[in-house]
């Protein structure tokens, strides 16, 4: 007991002098005796690094991966699970045919134990039935839709950090009890928007709200033009312009939401995802003010502000809450596998069913049996106008917590049957 | 579906309108000349919008001066790529060139990406066109207008250029009648690359006016390419006064579309272009017949 | 069929045969379906001299189709295949009649325009083709024969693809496919010597069509599913790119083409952060060095070896 205690101090003290953001998982003190199937641990990384989710997680996200394996041996010794831990990683440039075969060789010729990330919902969905047919894990972050989650939820898949019920349920709520109960909602015509369109229909008119029209843009947007829907916005005078265009299509529309002064006709602006990067590319003061749900802030505590200044060192960004959640999957899929004693699947999947756990991503976790959502707290955010801000990447200010109850779609609406 | 709404919509038509005249018009003098169909046009439009960014982020160089610098920067690196890569392919199948700006349009996708990330650049709205007017009900931003009059502005320019001078008159016979401006002895060849710097700089020119009011990202002329290619065709290939009023048309037509249904707006586009395909080959505006 | 083409067809056989065990089984499966794809645009391009930039419409209305009738009525796959093939050719009949009015770049700009309406139509009917997300959890069946691998699934659809080949193979080798040679490089000539091109031409599109159908029925029942991005106009492109990559006209040279960029674009994946600069690259090098595509060079280079060494070996022997 004397030897744990000691390496459990020696490997805090290791932590703390690497300034290591190092979760705290909850039974991470077992000193557990780990055997690897084939000797070694591989962990895929599948995403884009090419093309528009390039930014928000791509590279960088590999990095965070990176991150924490480099930070799990340093606390837990560079043997920590009995062999060699391998990050590999592949470009899917949102091609789900590319993103499927690419699964399928991790799995099968890198002997990939997990797949992490995979941004884009039909490559996710892809990657998910490839997972159930090798029988391998896979911990989906970037992606959005509930599916994952619902129809086509398995045994091996789970979804980390955020879908479109927790922005719904975050957004949809605060903005119809504070700001404004008249919705009209604009979305990208696929499928990532018509989630975003049903969830937060359902959330605004839970909460008292109505949603006096919904129209869909076109998609692709090929123009970059959104000025239709916002001169019907103009016409239609809502409290709320809730908008669910995502990346170069929500910049477009709030760039021209601006050029047609909506908000100067009280119009306020209701965003259903937004990333740290589009926050950039739109500019920070004509953002300013506009709340929005999202599962992490970098500067939201000592604890994520230690891992955003470690990751800046590293790659010269903040990271986004995507960067932050693979850095967090990772190291909780490692965590399992001590537990478990094996990098088996079906073990680990075991253990990671019902797991309940803090990290600095997140908060009162619970990774739930039945579909596989990690259950966890979402942030309600506003973006700081830039005269508030410390540096340049510091966007955004936490304004409250939605319990994970209230962020996490009830499971009788999943029809998950696994 | 009041008329007032109706009325904005036309306006916003226009708006659109204008990006289409002044890329399709570009695509059709190049295409006119040179026989080839750039598919490097969205990236150019892309370039120039990166330029002016870049005029105002190292340089502190803005909007009006980015107007005349960005194109005609954009419209020299044009002149390199007619010179080393374009001109090799002349007189061959126009299959080659086309799938050369292909490549093209994804190597400078690519490259800018590298540089500046995917996600976008912000650039302001000039102050002194940052204002709105009131039209009928709803107040309408300026700068809009602005592009809508420039754009025209240019676009009849251009008309000038080719109806009125001698580099139109080659322009205008080597277009129309190939082998017969050849036959009379007239070097079209040293034309050539005049016109694809024209054609490139109307793009890049475009490029700019987006950048206040689009976002400026290395994909952003990915898909309108692909929408350009269509105007150009309803307006009849190499086409001058065609691919203006199409564009213009177009714009018009498919904003008044998202009336009714905002989503059709891309189905109208391409459903307009296999009818008039079949119907007027050589295009609306055209009065010859194609093949 | 002459030696040359016995020997060919013996060492493409072979080749698929292995494929999938010096890559692996997905990707092999992505290059033999994308080769027939490309075949089907060569058929056309090469031997009609039709550049058909919209050939996604007719791979991806066979998927989603295959997919559909797969998931529906658990159909084994051979079957659901043929459903694919059926749609997809009545899907060409229309549009092969009206593109076919037009010539060069003119039909190509027709072809795209329509399957263009095809993307926005299938992305609209949301509740039939699943939108963005596609139609997901494709069954792979064939009774009596568990399919649940890649490989078992490249073996067992083998056959089909080989046929597919076949076929496309006998086309340019009858007196239809000499007839559409000449159309190509004449067609007023083959007018008066009282051919009906028009129908000619019209036959060829919908045999194409079908052929790319019974690619992508392959291609979505293998992948478990079909999505929008079998109907965007950069997988027409990238049928394009492989077909003139390999090499017009020579049917194999869609095979090669399809090889280089699937191995390419999956090497790439891993390996560089810039895809697009490498590709492009490539593109332009190929246009501006190896017009006549990759595939005739190989040739070439195979004939100069095999000279030099029976010249060696003459040499040696006197």
């Amino acid at each position: 007991m004397k030897r744990v205690l000691a390496l459990a101090m020696i490997a805090a003290v290791v932590t703390a002098a690497c300034g290591a953001a190092a979760p705290t998982g909850g039974a991470s003190a077992s000193p557990a005796q780990v055997t690897l199937n084939d000797g070694k641990l591989v962990i895929g990384v599948i995403n884009d690094q090419s093309l528009v989710y390039a930014d928000l997680s791509g590279k960088n996200a590999v990095e965070a991966v990176k991150m924490a394996v480099e930070d799990f041996k340093a606390k837990y010794g560079e043997n920590a699970l009995g062999g060699p831990i391998e990050v590999i990683t592949a470009d899917h440039q949102n091609k789900p045919d590319l993103a499927s075969s690419k699964a399928q060789e991790f799995y099968e010729r890198n002997n990939a134990d997990i797949i992490l990330d995979v941004p884009t919902s039909s490559a996710a969905l892809a990657i998910a039935k490839v997972a159930n047919d090798e029988k391998k894990l896979y911990i989906n972050i970037t992606a959005a839709t509930t599916d994952l989650t619902g129809v086509s939820c398995n045994k091996y898949t789970f979804h980390y950090a955020y879908d479109t019920y927790m922005l719904a349920a975050g957004t949809g709520k605060w903005v119809t009890e504070n700001l404004g109960k008249q919705w009209y909602i604009i979305y990208p015509n696929y499928a990532f928007g018509q989630d975003m369109e049903k969830s937060f229909r359902g959330a605004v008119t839970k909460f008292g709200g109505t949603v006096v029209q919904s129209d869909g843009s076109p998609f692709p947007n090929t123009s970059g033009d959104f000025s239709n829907l916002l001169v019907k916005a103009g016409q239609l005078k809502p409290q709320i312009l809730g908008v669910m265009q995502a990346g170069g299509d929500l910049v477009n529309v709030v760039k021209q939401y601006n050029q047609f002064k909506l908000g100067d006709q009280g119009i306020k602006l209701a965003i259903g995802l937004l990333f740290d990067t589009d926050i950039t590319a739109i500019g920070q003061d004509q953002m300013a003010g506009v709340v929005y749900t999202t599962p992490w802030v970098w500067s939201m505590d000592d604890q994520s502000k230690a891992f955003a200044d470690k990751f800046l060192k590293r790659t010269g960004i903040r990271p986004t809450f995507a960067h932050a959640g693979n850095y967090s999957a990772a190291w909780q899929y490692m965590e399992a596998i001590r537990r478990a004693g094996t990098d088996d699947a079906d073990a680990v999947v075991k253990q990671l069913e019902g797991y309940k756990f803090n990290d600095f991503f997140i908060r009162n976790g619970n990774i739930r049996a039945e579909d596989h959502w990690v259950m966890h707290d979402a942030l309600l955010a506003q973006v700081k106008p830039a005269s508030e801000a410390k540096e340049k990447f510091d966007y955004s200010k936490v304004l409250g917590t939605i319990p994970a109850e209230t962020a996490s779609r009830p499971l009788a609406d999943a029809g998950c049957k696994k | 579906m009041d008329l007032g709404y109706v009325s904005i919509q036309l306006f916003n038509g226009l708006v659109n309108g204008a990006f289409y005249a002044l890329l399709s018009l570009g695509l059709a003098i190049i295409f006119g000349v040179l026989r080839v169909v750039n598919f490097a046009h969205g990236a150019v439009y892309m370039l120039g919008a990166f330029a002016a960014y870049l005029l105002l982020q190292q340089f502190d160089i803005g909007f009006w001066p980015a107007l005349v610098l960005a194109p005609i920067g954009v419209a020299l690196l044009g002149v390199v790529v007619e010179r080393l890569l374009l001109r090799r392919l002349y007189g061959l199948d126009p299959l080659y060139n086309f799938l050369l700006t292909f490549g093209l349009a994804l190597f400078l996708q690519d490259a800018m990406r590298l540089r500046f990330g995917i996600q976008g650049q912000p650039y302001p709205t000039p102050d002194e066109l940052s204002a709105s007017v009131s039209l009928g009900p709803v107040s309408y931003p300026v700068y809009r207008l602005f592009v809508i009059a420039f754009s025209l502005l240019i676009c009849v320019a251009t008309w000038y250029l080719i109806e009125r001078t001698r580099l139109g008159m080659v322009v205008r016979a080597a277009t129309e009648r190939a082998e017969l401006t050849r036959a009379l002895g007239i070097d079209v060849d040293r034309w050539v690359t005049a016109v694809f710097a024209i054609g490139i700089g109307l793009a890049a020119l475009a490029g700019v006016l987006a950048a206040p009011m689009r976002n400026v990202a290395p994909l952003m002329g990915s898909e309108l390419i692909i929408l350009t290619f269509a105007v150009v065709v309803i307006g009849g290939l190499g086409s001058i006064v065609g691919a203006v009023t199409a564009g213009f048309l177009i714009g018009v037509l498919a904003s008044l579309g998202a009336v009714f249904n905002p989503a059709f707006e891309n189905v109208i586009v391409f459903a307009l272009m296999a009818v008039v395909l079949l119907v007027r080959p050589a295009g609306l505006f055209s009065s010859r017949e194609a093949a | 069929m002459t030696r040359r083409d016995i020997a060919l067809l013996v060492v493409g056989i072979g080749i698929a045969l292995v494929l999938p065990r010096v890559l692996y089984s997905a990707l092999a499966l992505r290059i033999v379906l994308w080769a027939l794809f490309a075949v089907s645009v060569d058929l056309l391009l090469g031997y009609g001299g039709m550049l058909s930039f919209g050939h996604a419409a007719f791979w991806g209305a066979g998927g989603y189709a295959a997919a559909l009738l797969a998931k529906a009525y658990q159909l084994p796959f051979p079957l659901a295949a043929l459903g694919g093939i059926a749609v997809a050719m009545a899907l060409a009949a229309p549009i092969g009649y009206l593109a076919i009015r037009r010539r060069g770049i003119y039909f190509a700009m027709v072809t795209l325009a329509f399957a263009q309406m095809l993307f926005y139509v299938v992305n609209e009917l949301r509740d039939l083709t699943g939108g963005e997300n596609g139609v997901q959890g494709v069954p792979k069946i064939l009774p009596g024969i568990s399919l649940g691998r890649t490989s078992d699934f490249y073996y067992a659809a083998l056959p089909l693809v080989l046929i597919g080949f076949f076929v496309a193979y006998r086309i340019v080798h009858s007196p239809f496919g000499h007839v559409l040679v000449s159309i190509r490089d004449n067609e007023a000539r083959a007018q008066a010597l009282g051919y009906p091109t028009q129908r000619y031409k019209l036959i060829a599109f919908v045999l194409s069509g079908g052929i790319a159908g019974l690619a992508g029925s392959l291609f979505a029942i293998g992948n478990s599913f079909a999505s929008l991005e079998l109907l965007h106009w950069t997988t027409s492109g990238s049928a394009v790119l492989m077909t003139v990559l390999g090499g017009m006209g020579t049917l194999w040279g869609g095979g090669v083409g399809a090889a280089i960029v699937l191995l390419l674009e999956d090497s790439l994946s891993s390996v560089t952060e810039a895809p697009g600069i490498v590709t492009g690259a490539i593109l332009i090098a190929i246009v501006l060095g190896f017009r006549r595509g990759l595939a005739p060079a190989l040739h070439t280079a195979a004939v100069l070896a095999w000279a030099r060494l029976r010249a060696m070996r003459a040499a040696r022997e006197a």
